[in-house]
């Protein structure tokens, strides 16, 4: 495996506060990895620092083995970068903004025209190329953004929340075209979207206030992990771990609880034993994924869910 | 990277209404007082006159233009950087690899192109003149050369405050503190030693003067160059201070 980015020790501060603290990350290339985590927690700030847009307070990141702070004009060739906004101008053509931008990434002025036509292309913007930007839907803006992203070919591909304002059907393109991509680089996604990042990442960082809490790879055919059940006012978790059909229960709020059923056992009869021990079952609801209770575990958010 | 930079500006800048409005109401200005100095000059007696038409045409029709100059200067400045930086666009070069020397001097060449048709406004009303009266081509040709000189200088502080901030309004009542700073700061020397022209040489009209009047002198020049390269070099500093903030 060829390791495309390598993130050490990467801390940068606002004024005295910390948004980002001793962040390690290596990305392999073809790997995609989802970049997670509530607002606030530092994933832009973390996206704009690998970006070379904010210098680190302290730390280090190289791109391709170049360090970013040392040789940036080196180490952002291999980069294509989307922000949360799609830097677009809208007083341009698509095909305008487009040779811009393959000039400020300096493609030969030979391979221009041939790279523009293949990244609209793949953005689905075959048909759009005199369209003015400033004319241009927010999910044709979106498309635009990916497209100037894409369009030298980086090795690193950074996109922050890149289904924002995509249609269904267009973030279901979004996520096969990051995964074709994913074969020849390796991108980093940030998203508040769980599913999304299940559906699409080889791998799931997860931040808050600016420290790593979770960085796991993630296998889509794992089996239901446990059930979240949720009692009637002034319940007690030892009035759970009584029943005969649980290996084990904790609690995760008031009148909530995780509990993990005994090989033999399943929904329906956790739910009969409940009802019989004169317990209110609320919710019984199954937690399919690691990322999603890792989330909200560590998140802490779990009262508002 | 330089005239990629250049080009997007200028054809960012030419679908916009400004600098067409600038062509336009400076053009309408600039013929009103046109006519104004021929009318007055063609009313005196030839023993009354006491400049030639030249001299009369470049004090009054160039030192306007050099007035409306400074004040476009940074309304045409504003979207260059505050604009991009409000719209988010500039992360685009940010991410890009370029240099930030390239963006200021991309983005200042752009701006200067943008600004140089109205630098010439004033001498192609001259051309009307030609075969009707004699005129001294020299002192026009510095007349405009001083004007555009001035012109560069005020797009580069334009550029300058523009990097300031994210507010384009802003920016440009920042451009016109400096600008306004640097007309004024010559008054000064009238509280101080006349002797002591410090103040007299920072202010920007004192050295256009001289061009108007057809001199084109060696610490003119070097007034305007240096002005405008310490502004630039400053709106570098600041580009790359965005990383640190």
């Amino acid at each position: 495996m060829e390791t495309l980015l390598r993130v050490t020790d990467l801390s940068r501060s606002f004024g005295g506060h910390p948004a980002l603290s001793e962040v390690n990350l290596c990305l392999e290339r073809g790997e995609v990895l989802g970049l997670l985590g509530p607002n606030g927690a530092g994933k832009t700030t973390c996206l704009r620092l690998l970006g070379g847009m904010l210098a680190p307070t302290s730390g280090r990141i190289e791109i391709q083995g170049i360090d970013l702070a040392r040789r940036p004009l080196e180490a952002k060739r291999h980069l294509g970068y989307l922000p949360e906004r799609p830097p677009l101008y809208p007083e341009l053509r698509v095909d305008e903004y487009l040779t811009f931008c393959a000039r400020l990434h300096r493609i030969p002025r030979r391979r221009i025209a041939e790279s523009i036509d293949e990244v609209k292309h793949r953005c689905g913007l075959d048909d759009s190329g005199r369209r003015l930007i400033a004319k241009l839907s927010k999910g044709y803006r979106q498309r635009l953004g990916i497209a100037q992203a894409i369009l030298h070919q980086p090795r690193l591909l950074i996109l922050d929340e890149p289904t924002e304002g995509l249609d269904p059907f267009q973030m279901r393109e979004l996520r096969a075209l990051i995964r074709e991509l994913a074969r020849d680089c390796g991108v980093i996604l940030s998203s508040h979207l769980l599913p999304e990042v299940q559906a699409v990442c080889d791998r799931a960082v997860i931040l808050d206030q600016g420290r790593i809490r979770f960085n796991d790879y993630l296998a889509n055919d794992k089996p239901i992990f446990g059930w979240r059940v949720r009692l009637g006012s002034g319940s007690r978790l030892v009035q759970l771990t009584d029943l005969p059909c649980l290996e084990g229960a904790v609690g995760i709020g008031e009148d909530r609880y995780r509990v993990i059923l005994m090989d033999n056992a399943d929904s329906a009869e956790l739910s009969r034993q409940i009802l019989q021990a004169g317990l209110d079952l609320r919710e019984l609801v199954p937690e399919h994924t690691d990322l999603e209770r890792a989330f909200f575990d560590l998140i802490g958010v779990e009262g508002v869910t | 990277m330089i005239g990629a930079i250049v080009g997007r500006e200028l054809r960012g800048g030419l679908v916009t209404p400004l600098p067409w409005i600038l062509l336009g109401a400076g053009q309408v200005v600039l013929a009103w007082i046109f006519l104004r100095v021929i009318e007055d000059f063609s009313g005196l007696g030839a023993d009354e006159r006491v400049a030639s038409l030249t001299q009369e045409l470049a004090l009054n029709l160039f030192g306007f233009a050099a007035v409306i100059a400074m004040l476009a200067a940074p309304l045409m400045a504003m979207r260059m950087l505050s604009g991009e930086f409000r719209e988010g666009s500039y992360q685009l070069i940010e991410a890009a690899p370029v240099r930030l020397a390239e963006v200021a001097i991309g983005k200042f060449l752009g701006l200067a192109l943008l600004m140089t048709p109205f630098c010439l406004l004033p001498a192609v009303n001259l051309l009307m003149l030609a075969g009707a009266a004699e005129l001294d081509v020299g002192q026009v040709a510095a007349a405009t050369l001083g004007l555009w000189l001035a012109t560069l200088l005020f797009c580069a502080i334009g550029l300058y405050a523009s990097s300031l901030t994210d507010q384009p309004g802003a920016s440009v009542f920042v451009a016109f503190g400096i600008l306004l700073l640097f007309s004024i700061v010559g008054r000064a020397e009238s509280l101080t030693d006349r002797t002591l022209s410090l103040f007299g040489w920072l202010s920007w009209n004192e050295h256009l003067f001289w061009f108007l009047l057809g001199a084109v002198r060696l610490s003119d020049l070097a007034y305007f160059i240096f002005f405008t390269g310490v502004f630039l070099v400053l709106t570098h500093r600041r580009l790359a201070n965005r990383r640190l903030q």
